[in-house]
């Protein structure tokens, strides 16, 4: 019951912490990315566990059926470190056509993050209309790399997917990468319009605790707060095109 | 007699097409507007980007001088680069918004100048505080023009260190 209260207050404050989203338009396009993390003050030399959430949107300026996105990558700085030492993982085809809580059944123990989503459903010679699903994200791997299973049930139509996220290091300011790509056969998920996931697990591995993800707000002495790029995200488009657009936030040295 | 009212009639009728499409050829069209303005954004961003390279880190390495100096030329750059894009003919249905856009553009390089001199005088804290004003007002900024699908002349975090 404990984890649970911590987990609600570190959202609750994450909630109060996030500033407004940025937008940026391409085309007819409207991209929104937003998110933030908490607690904001951090150490300035090592890493101290944090919640991080991120929000996403795509819509149209003139109403038309939002395209569908291929690919998705979401970047966070180098200053976040991910670990999943110690932390049980979920294969995807355990949670494959299964509900919410099923999922959780068969998976709790690798539970990272939840969260919600809004996607459209464009049938022909229909209005597009929306379906709303609750996610929830799984410690895993994929192929031997690490991963973040997703898990999204939507009840009306009834529909389940699960979607692996590749955890990727690169060179550049998002050290840390979350890439998946979208097929076809994923129906209506893939002309998504919003979604939103908050990622907060502490855990502990031999006698010692531990968070899926931490940071540090490394600044001087005489520095008691900086802006720092949070968050990237790009979408690839079914037409080719590839959108992305990065948030800037602040963090501040204990 | 009958020549010299006929070259009159003339010139009276030219000069009015003259005056009713002189400030049509002026006001450009959205996308002509967006696309002249990017020409003129696009060096300006990557001089800024150029400038401003490790801007952020001379900060969190306590190199107050050398931030400076990066914040020096790019705050060069964005008065330059408002002024020129300021001058040029707008929408006429876009007036308003663009307007607001120039405003925050122009709080924006204040916000550049006084970052400069606060490191310049040792304040770290101050021009931090001013950076988080600049960046907000950057987002603002956007938000004013985001109908314009801006790549260049949008504000970008990124761009700045």
């Amino acid at each position: 019951m404990r984890p649970l209260l911590v987990a609600m207050a570190v959202l609750i404050g994450l909630t109060a912490a996030t500033a407004h989203g940025e937008r940026r338009q391409h085309g007819n396009l409207i991209v929104t990315l937003d998110g933030g993390f908490a607690p904001r003050a951090l150490p300035r030399d090592r890493p101290a566990p944090v919640a991080v959430e991120l929000k996403a949107g795509l819509r149209t300026s003139d109403h038309t059926p939002v395209p569908r996105v291929t690919g998705v990558e979401l970047g966070i700085p180098r200053q976040g470190v991910i670990s999943t030492r110690g932390l049980p993982t979920c294969k995807p085809r355990r949670i494959r056509n299964t509900t919410t809580a099923k999922a959780l059944e068969a998976c709790g123990p690798a539970l990272i993050g939840s969260g919600r989503m809004v996607a459209q459903v464009k049938i022909p010679s229909q209005p597009a209309f929306a379906v709303h699903a609750r996610l929830l994200a799984f410690n895993g791997r994929v192929n031997g790399r690490r991963a973040v299973i997703v898990h999204g049930l939507a009840l009306r139509p009834p529909s389940v997917v699960v979607l692996p996220f590749l955890i990727e290091r690169r060179p550049g300011k998002f050290g840390t990468v979350f890439s998946a790509r979208l097929p076809d056969n994923l129906g209506p998920w893939p002309r998504f319009a919003r979604f939103e996931m908050s990622f907060y697990r502490r855990y502990t591995f031999r006698g010692r605790e531990r968070s899926y993800i931490s940071a540090s707000c490394p600044l001087p002495k005489r520095v008691p707060f900086a802006p720092f790029s949070f968050a990237k995200a790009s979408l690839t488009l079914a037409d080719g095109r590839q959108i992305s657009m990065g948030i800037a936030r602040t963090c501040r040295a204990q | 007699m009958s020549r010299t009212i006929t070259i009159a009639l003339i010139s009276a009728t030219a000069l009015a097409i003259a005056a009713t499409a002189a400030p049509a050829a002026e006001a450009p069209t959205r996308d002509e507007y967006v696309a002249g303005l990017e020409k003129i954004c696009k060096p300006d961003a990557e001089a800024t980007q150029r400038a401003m390279k490790g801007a952020r880190g001379d900060i969190r390495a306590e190199r107050f001088d050398a931030a400076a100096k990066k914040f020096a030329k790019a705050t060069a750059i964005f008065s330059a680069n408002v002024k020129e894009i300021s001058a040029e003919p707008r929408p006429t249905a876009d007036a308003e918004r663009l307007r607001k856009w120039f405003t925050y553009l122009k709080r924006q390089e204040s916000y550049l100048g006084q970052i400069t001199a606060q490191l310049r005088q040792d304040h770290p804290t101050k021009a931090l505080r001013l950076i988080q004003r600049f960046i907000h007002t950057g987002n603002q900024a956007n938000n004013v023009v985001i109908a314009f699908g801006f790549h260049w002349c949008s504000f970008e975090f990124s761009r700045y260190g």
